[in-house]
């Protein structure tokens, strides 16, 4: 097996744009916000970045296709723009391209920003993603509310849990995040909700309801990184590190197969898996100081959580219930409001997760600031749980 | 000599109630104004092609039938969803029909279904005989009221006689009483007591005349007549200037589901076969810019004979809101919201090239593995395996399946919401990601059974394009017995 990237690359910096309704920009302004933010932090000049990865999922309300729109808006000093796309999974995947390249050493500085202008749309929720020509012959008009009230669904079946405790796990979800966003000034949702007003929302696909859906946001995220030779020279300590990143992608089994009951995420625990190996950690539960997950949907995240092995199969919603992760709790989780409050710009919410996972490691993350992690975990999922991409990044001080 | 093997019917779950039609239009008076029972409603993604292929899945369902004899196929239908294309193909696709069969569509009169059916029984070849109707009407007419969707199939020629033809005439008139011109989104109905006294009165004894002399048989050899007849009163009156005293009227079925319009005359067969034993003569007749009549005699094989009729028939779902039907029709312009303001890319390559998987619903089965999938490809979908070129032609359709998983989405667009869907294990393995249709969908729950039908799956008001794909639909509902 491949002995991995652990330690083999650094986060130089990192950027974020608020993330909302940002009626009043537009990609290019949202992807300048975050890139000054991440040039300020790292003290290089831009003409040492010397290759770049950008993440964007819809061309046709974004900014369109290829890495020209990024190379334009940032201005960057004649370098090759890779665009990539892999649903809501493409921030982490433009990450994972600027850190191979600064591992193969190709090039000593990268830099990798996601971005989506998504409140062009002209209605709430995401819009169709297009899928060829074939598939929607015969694939059902779905949303993602739709694909994951399918999960919540089986997750109880799978595990008995009786509807009133489902709806209150998902509940405490979203409450817990809730609280999380109220004081960050860039977070989209900024208002504390009680059980009871998740509880009594409108239904939006069974059993999810509207307070369990995350809302959609125009967004930048970027990270510079760098090798760690240079990273020590510019200065950075603590040296926050890449320690490993594992991105699954499903093959259809799921979708086509029985043999997947439709209550967990195959890719993911598949992902976690290697990326505790390649990171060297045996029990991520003790391990992992703080973790952002895809929570595009209260169930997801508490499915994730069993997935990546933070809590015993079939237990996430009772210790979601506890408090386990809740700000305070064992393993804190989106502690900057997550998905489901800081928003959930498509292309940037990897790099989001990951911008959260380095202040925290870094020791900068102010109010939000957690005692001392030293691993830190992004799950970043696209697609729905039939069929989706799912990495797994792990960040941690040197 | 000829005959028909086995009569294959459907219709759609809604039956609009005349009193909810009444609620909504009886303030206009008139012939809006009343009525009882209930006339079939199509579902929004129901029409002549779909309803046809259903029925003749029905027809085709019988244990002794060999679809693979099939040498043509004929689709009738007033009420044509293309100029062009064919509609006997998307049939005959559906279907599964051998390559060297024969399509054709025919149209033009509500008689378009028996004059089909009198072609196929005057000539040697089997053939299947589909005829479907969807009427659009204009909004607060007797013909609205009185219309319902449905289709019927007849299969002639091959299988088990069970009506053996005797005989039978097709006159022509240009007695037009309702016309629909090209271009023009709904018919328009002459007056009644003209279509009497001038159709039903003078050409149809003309017509029974006529065939009961070809036949060589008496009148009195009748024991039934199928005949559709809008006119209250008229039928009777039609038998007795016919001479045909002991001949019984088999109902119009005009409370349960409406005149169907080109299948009717055979949706009434269906049912009026029920009480019959062999021996029986039936009179079919059905009158539209002239007549036909074919007279019939029932076989032995009526003893074992069955029809999922009654089922259907039971099976409807009852429906008070009128609006559904002019929706559902297009007939009434109404707020999708962006998110249903969406194109069809139509990628007529990419639909031909599948074509027998996405019309025919044909996955594969795994030589290596035995394992089932859909769509079909070339490596087979078994995890982690290298199976390359291993599939062998599987088809679903009649195979059905269970809901593994379900969602009922208020977020995405729907002519009915909520949309559902899910994931559907096959029986027998392998799975897919399937629409779950009919207007009880909602009800459907994690390991209920369903089987599968053909339905629009795409609709693009502004170009008029609209393509098929197979949908769940409870098992419950009418079973559909496995064919071939």
């Amino acid at each position: 097996m491949a002995s991995g990237i652990k330690d083999r690359v650094a986060v130089l910096s990192m950027g974020c744009s608020r993330f909302g309704e940002r009626w009043n920009v537009g990609q290019e302004e949202l992807m300048v916000e975050a890139y000054s933010e991440a040039l300020d932090r790292a003290g290089i000049d831009p003409k040492q970045i010397e290759a770049a990865w950008y993440s964007s999922h819809y061309d046709d309300i974004g900014a369109g296709k290829a890495g020209t729109p990024m190379a334009q808006a940032l201005r960057l000093p004649d370098i090759g723009v890779t665009r990539v796309e892999n649903f809501c999974a493409g921030g982490t995947e433009a990450f994972r391209g600027a850190v191979y390249a600064v591992a193969s050493g190709a090039a000593d500085i990268a830099l990798a920003m996601g971005v989506e202008k998504l409140k062009d749309t002209g209605f709430a929720g995401l819009p169709s993603a297009s899928r060829g020509t074939f598939a929607p012959m015969y694939l059902p008009t779905h949303t993602n509310p739709g694909n994951f009230a399918q999960l919540a669904q089986s997750y109880a079946a799978r595990h008995q849990i009786a509807r009133p405790d489902l709806k209150r796990a998902m509940a405490h979800t979203s409450v817990k995040s809730h609280a999380n966003a109220v004081d960050h000034p860039n977070a989209h949702l900024r208002k504390a909700l009680t059980m009871d007003q998740v509880l009594n929302a409108p239904m939006v696909a069974d059993p999810l309801g509207l307070f369990d859906c995350c809302p959609v946001s125009d967004g930048a995220a970027c990270a510079i990184v760098t090798t760690p030779d240079i990273a020590r020279a510019l200065g950075r300590v603590p040296m926050v590190t890449i320690k490993a990143i594992q991105l699954v992608t499903s093959n259809g089994w799921e979708a086509q197969q029985s043999g997947w009951d439709g209550s967990y995420f195959h890719t993911a625990r598949i992902a976690a898996k290697r990326a505790y190996h390649e990171a060297g950690i045996s029990d991520p539960r003790t391990a992992i100081g703080l973790a952002e997950l895809h929570d595009c949907f209260s169930i997801t995240e508490l499915v994730a959580l069993e997935d990546l092995g933070l809590c015993d199969e079939g237990q996430a919603w009772r210790h979601m219930l506890d408090g386990w992760f809740d700000r305070d709790g064992r393993i804190p989780c989106q502690v900057d409001g997550g998905l489901k409050c800081f928003g959930h710009p498509v292309g940037a919410s990897g790099l989001r997760m990951l911008y959260e996972c380095w202040l925290q490691l870094a020791g900068q993350a102010g109010g939000r600031q957690l005692a001392t992690p030293h691993f830190a975990l992004a799950h970043n999922l696209g697609g729905g749980p039939a069929q989706n991409v799912c990495s797994v990044a792990l960040l941690g001080t040197v | 000599m000829t005959y028909i093997s086995t009569i294959g019917t459907y219709l759609p779950r809604l039956r609009l109630s005349r009193s909810g039609m009444a609620a909504a239009l009886g303030w206009l008076g008139g012939s809006a104004a009343g009525g009882k029972g209930a006339r079939s409603l199509a579902f929004w993604d129901e029409d002549s092609i779909t309803m046809g292929v259903e029925a003749a899945r029905d027809c085709l369902s019988h244990p002794d039938v060999d679809p693979s004899a099939i040498r043509q196929l004929v689709f009738a239908s007033t009420t044509p969803v293309f100029h062009e294309p064919q509609h006997a193909s998307f049939l005959h696709a559906a279907l599964r029909l051998q390559d060297d069969c024969l399509t054709q569509d025919s149209g033009g009169t509500v008689r378009c279904g028996l004059l089909a059916l009198h072609q196929a029984l005057e000539q040697a070849a089997p053939a299947l005989v589909v005829a479907a109707d969807m009427p659009v009407t204009l909004a607060a007419s007797a013909a609205e009221a009185r219309s319902g969707d449905g289709a019927a199939a007849v299969l002639v020629g091959t299988g088990q006689p069970l009506l053996n033809y005797l005989g039978g005439v097709s006159i022509a008139a240009p007695l037009i009483d309702r016309y629909q011109a090209v271009g023009y989104a709904e018919g328009v109905e002459w007056e009644e007591r003209w279509l009497r006294e001038e159709g039903y009165m003078r050409l149809m004894p003309q017509a029974i005349a006529a065939a009961l002399h070809r036949c060589g048989l008496p009148a009195d050899a009748i024991d039934c007549v199928v005949m559709p007849c809008p006119i209250a009163g008229c039928a009777p009156a039609v038998l007795k200037a016919s001479g045909l005293h002991k001949a019984r009227l088999a109902s119009t079925l005009a409370l349960e589901t409406g005149d169907t319009g080109s299948g009717h005359a055979l949706l009434m067969l269906a049912h009026a076969l029920d009480g019959m034993k062999a021996g029986d003569t039936i009179l079919l007749a059905q009158l539209g810019q002239g007549a036909t009549v074919l007279i019939m005699q029932v076989q032995e094989a009526i003893a074992a004979h069955k029809t999922n009729l009654p089922a259907q028939l039971e099976n409807g779902i009852a429906e008070d809101n009128y609006l559904k039907l002019v929706m559902f029709r297009g007939q009434l312009a109404w707020d999708r919201g962006l998110r249903g303001r969406t194109s069809v890319n139509e990628a007529l390559s990419t639909s031909y090239r599948y074509h027998e998987t996405l019309l025919g619903f044909v996955g594969g089965r795994c030589r290596e593995t035995g394992q089932v999938q859909f769509p079909p490809s070339r490596l087979a979908a078994s995890g982690t395996g290298y199976y390359l070129d291993t599939l062998d032609a599987y088809p679903l359709a009649d195979i059905g399946g269970k809901v593994a998983t379900f969602t009922a989405d208020r977020l995405a667009f729907s002519r009915h919401p909520p949309n559902c869907y899910g994931l559907v294990d096959f029986n027998g393995g392998g799975r897919l990601m399937m629409d779950f249709t009919d207007p009880d969908a909602a009800s459907l729950e994690s390991d209920d059974p369903v089987r599968f039908v053909f339905r629009i799956k795409d609709l693009d008001e502004r170009t008029g394009f609209r393509r098929y794909f197979w949908k769940a639909v409870a098992a419950r509902t009418a079973p559909v017995s496995p064919s071939h």
